[in-house]
């Protein structure tokens, strides 16, 4: 009897404590709430130890003492003298977000993926961010004004039912899929083709990612690789559009080829996983995998802490363009003009330079901001290609490149042509052999034996002057695969694709395409196989 | 007396709140959507396309004989144990016991990743024993759910019957097998039913060790995954039959003393 009054005293506890929790909430009318859904470890925490600190070389410093959200609260109750709450909670899977939508979880502010922002939109769940937002001229639109032209007009190219996805959504982190691998056992030949997940060479040594979508878009590369790597395709005018084409493929003929791939590609591969690959890549129990880029620099950064050299390639004939970005669900907003504002407030709070400098050290993902003219975040990324003794070595370079963007005002797109120094930088750009053969330089073929990595389409503003955004890393060092991981090069950009959300049907293929992969046949002990 | 009943009834309250919201409930919503289409018509195809599609039924056929094996291995391994842990003439035998069961304490992700790392130095690449290797994993994972009932069971074992069969002549096997077999029968039973129905939807170790073949629950996941709740459903109605049977059957072998 004893042992059931404890039991029930517990309950009795659990339930007062909960009762005053929500009666808590529901007094304090004054304070908007701000219900966010973000992924697990997607945000920065704060919390950051005393030597974590970012010193940028122009002088600034970036910090993460609290986590962004209460940072958020308390700069918001400053600059619009309102008080807010942020709900902070967080889902796994764009699937786990949305059948909790459909359960009744109510969010205003949620940050899904492209495919999931495309099924929300057309089941007209999204609220359009305002007008207001959009105004490149009032300071507090970090957003808009800090975000990637290049991103800004993929979004823009991206509709369904008419509706722009550009006017839904405020990206967050954006990257490609690929294939992280470990030179010393696998050719960067062999990595930078799709055709690896088949590859015996490698058998059982490779993983792959336990997702549909992402398995689909290998499979389909794979099948479709003499294709879309034919002279003819590729320098056909409309090669991104019908690439894209290629690669959107549902129908039921492409699904059961692509099935065929999978189920070869199930016999070869260590295994799909979907979280464990990373891991396993650093303690070297696989040679390869399959990984969107942000978790390639995340796992390239901790196999340089155990001093294994891991490396990102893009596969040549095409990659997944990914992004996650920010939508407002109307269901959660109910048309309430404060959420809303707060809402638009967050958004831009998330992509102020120093908050997005904080998330990409904390996620270790690229942030679709670029940073507009504030060349806070360029600075952030040449700080993260310097390691440690490059330093010290390669003085000579930094200060060539430097002194261009000294003359050239406060931003590096100022006139460093005139400069006979940035004019020789420039030249180098300009020199694909640097790009190619990175791998095997000889000294003095360039400057310094750095490689030139050009961003400008990222970073700049579609001008001449971009070209002054060009980065300068030591080849076949961990920050050079960092680089290739966090920034893509414009020509890989070239051959990235947007994986649509496909209706109905075709979503029902390809699941069922994919039960087809993973199950056990019974067929196949009835026919003795 | 009077009082005290009625203090007992209050008492009884929550767990039936509990029983109804956590037990009833879900189970009529599993119901609902296994026998419901996706517009909410009474259907039997997702039941049909259960029993008639060879890759569902496969994955069945698959879960079943992982979970055969993990039990059939638990027990051969338990039983011995418990036995000696219960029978032994040594001191402490509870210490004994708990050797085997602390293991229950610790997260079994966090067993089943260090298990996978001796695998590993054995094996070198696991991944090409996946099968193998989800068994090994299985039972390690499973084993104190099978030898704490079984203990318990022959601890309860009256010495008076042992020595009894001695009495009238039986052989020590012949003791085993006729005496003490048959009377720790339910602990058998419950051991095996606390190990069977979990191997068969444990997928998470299957994931672990790499091994990418779908048993029924990462099979329900996908469905789930894919917002097909009616297929999933059914899955998990199909696995409620199973334990239906599986209580009747032991039901009828506890009950059962002529065995």
């Amino acid at each position: 009897m004893r042992y059931l009054n404890k039991i029930n005293s517990c309950i009795l506890i659990s339930t007062i404590v909960g009762m005053s929790l929500m009666s808590g909430c529901a007094s304090s009318s004054d304070v908007t709430v701000l219900r966010v859904a973000n992924w697990e470890e997607y945000i920065d925490m704060g919390d950051w130890d005393e030597d974590e600190i970012i010193e940028l070389e122009d002088g600034s410093t970036v910090f993460g003492e609290d986590d962004l959200m209460s940072e958020f609260e308390d700069w918001y109750y400053e600059t619009h003298h309102k008080k807010i709450k942020v709900e902070y909670s967080c889902f796994g899977t764009n699937e786990e977000l949305y059948n909790q939508l459909t359960l009744g979880s109510v969010y205003d502010l949620v940050c899904p993926s492209e495919y999931m922002i495309m099924k929300l939109l057309h089941e007209d769940e999204l609220l359009p961010y305002d007008e207001s937002f959009f105004d490149k001229s009032k300071e507090e639109n970090y957003y808009i004004r800090g975000v990637s032209n290049y991103i800004d007009n993929v979004y823009n190219e991206l509709s369904i039912d008419g509706k722009v996805l550009h006017d839904h959504t405020a990206g967050y982190m954006w990257g490609t899929l690929g294939i992280v691998y470990n030179p010393e056992y696998v050719d960067e030949e062999d990595a930078s083709h799709w055709n690896i997940l088949l590859n015996d060479k490698y058998k059982r040594q490779i993983t792959v990612k336990d997702s549909v979508r992402d398995a689909y878009f290998a499979a389909l590369a794979i099948k479709n690789y003499d294709l879309i790597t034919s002279e003819e395709f590729i320098n056909a005018p409309d090669y991104h559009d019908r690439l894209t084409e290629v690669l959107n493929a549902t129908d039921q003929s492409t699904v059961d080829a692509a099935q065929e791939v999978l189920t070869r590609i199930k016999e070869n591969v260590y295994s799909f996983e979907t979280d464990a690959g990373k891991a396993d890549m650093v303690t070297g129990k696989v040679v390869a995998n399959q990984q969107w880029s942000g978790d390639g620099a995340y796992t390239i950064e901790q196999a340089m802490d155990d001093d294994l050299e891991l490396r990102y390639a893009t596969p040549e004939e095409c990659t997944n363009l990914w992004f996650d970005g920010w939508v407002m669900l109307k269901r959660g907003m109910q048309d309430d003009p404060e959420k809303k504002e707060a809402a638009q407030a967050f958004v831009n709070f998330l992509s102020r330079p120093d908050n997005v400098i904080r998330n990409m050290y904390y996620i270790g993902y690229t942030s679709v901001i670029s940073g507009g003219k504030d060349d806070m975040i360029y600075e952030y990324a040449k700080y993260q290609c310097e390691g440690e003794e490059e330093e010290v070595d390669n003085d000579d370079v930094y200060s060539e490149a430097d002194q261009g963007m000294e003359e050239g005002d406060e931003s590096p797109q100022g006139d460093d042509t005139d400069d006979e120094a940035g004019q020789t930088v420039l030249d180098s750009r300009y020199d694909l052999s640097v790009l190619q053969n990175s791998g095997q330089h000889s000294e003095g073929d360039r400057q310094g034996g750095l490689r030139a990595y050009p961003l400008g389409y990222f970073f700049g503003n579609g001008s001449e002057d971009d070209d002054a955004y060009t980065l300068y890393v030591e080849p076949g060092t961990g920050q050079e695969a960092l680089l290739e991981s966090r920034y893509p090069l414009i020509e890989i950009m070239d051959r990235a694709v947007v994986m649509d959300y496909f209706d109905e049907k075709g979503n029902e293929a390809i699941n069922r395409m994919w039960t087809n992969v993973r199950c056990f046949d019974l067929k196949n002990i009835l026919l003795g196989r | 007396m009077n009082n005290k009943n009625t203090l007992s009834t209050y008492y009884v309250l929550p767990y039936i709140i509990f029983s109804v919201l956590f037990i009833l409930l879900p189970l009529f919503v599993v119901l609902y959507y296994g026998f419901t289409d996706r517009t909410g018509h009474l259907s039997l195809a997702n039941f049909i396309h259960f029993f008639t599609n060879s890759r569902t039924i496969g994955t069945f056929f698959y879960s079943v004989v992982i979970a055969f094996l993990t039990t059939l291995f638990c027990l051969l391994l338990a039983y011995p144990i418990a036995y000696i842990l219960a029978k032994g003439v040594y001191r402490g035998r509870h210490s004994f016991l708990l050797v085997f069961v602390l293991p229950m304490w610790i997260n079994f992700t966090l067993r089943v990743t260090a298990l996978k790392e001796i695998l590993t130095y054995f094996e070198g690449n696991i991944a090409m024993h996946p099968f193998f290797n989800t068994i090994i994993c299985m039972v390690y994972d499973f084993l104190p759910f099978m030898i704490l009932p079984i203990f318990n069971s022959i601890v309860k074992l009256d010495d008076s019957l042992i020595e009894a069969g001695y009495d009238l002549g039986a052989t020590k096997f012949q003791t085993f097998v006729k005496v003490i077999i048959p009377l720790t029968i339910p602990g058998i039973v419950s051991g095996v039913t606390m190990v069977f129905l979990p191997a068969m939807t444990n997928y998470v170790v299957l994931d672990m060790v790499y091994n990418s073949t779908y048993i029924m629950g990462s099979l329900i996941g996908s469905y789930f995954s894919s917002y097909d709740w009616n297929n999933g459903s059914i899955i998990s109605a199909v696995l409620l039959i199973v334990i239906g049977l599986m209580t009747i059957i032991s039901n009828h072998l506890i009950n059962n003393k002529k065995w």
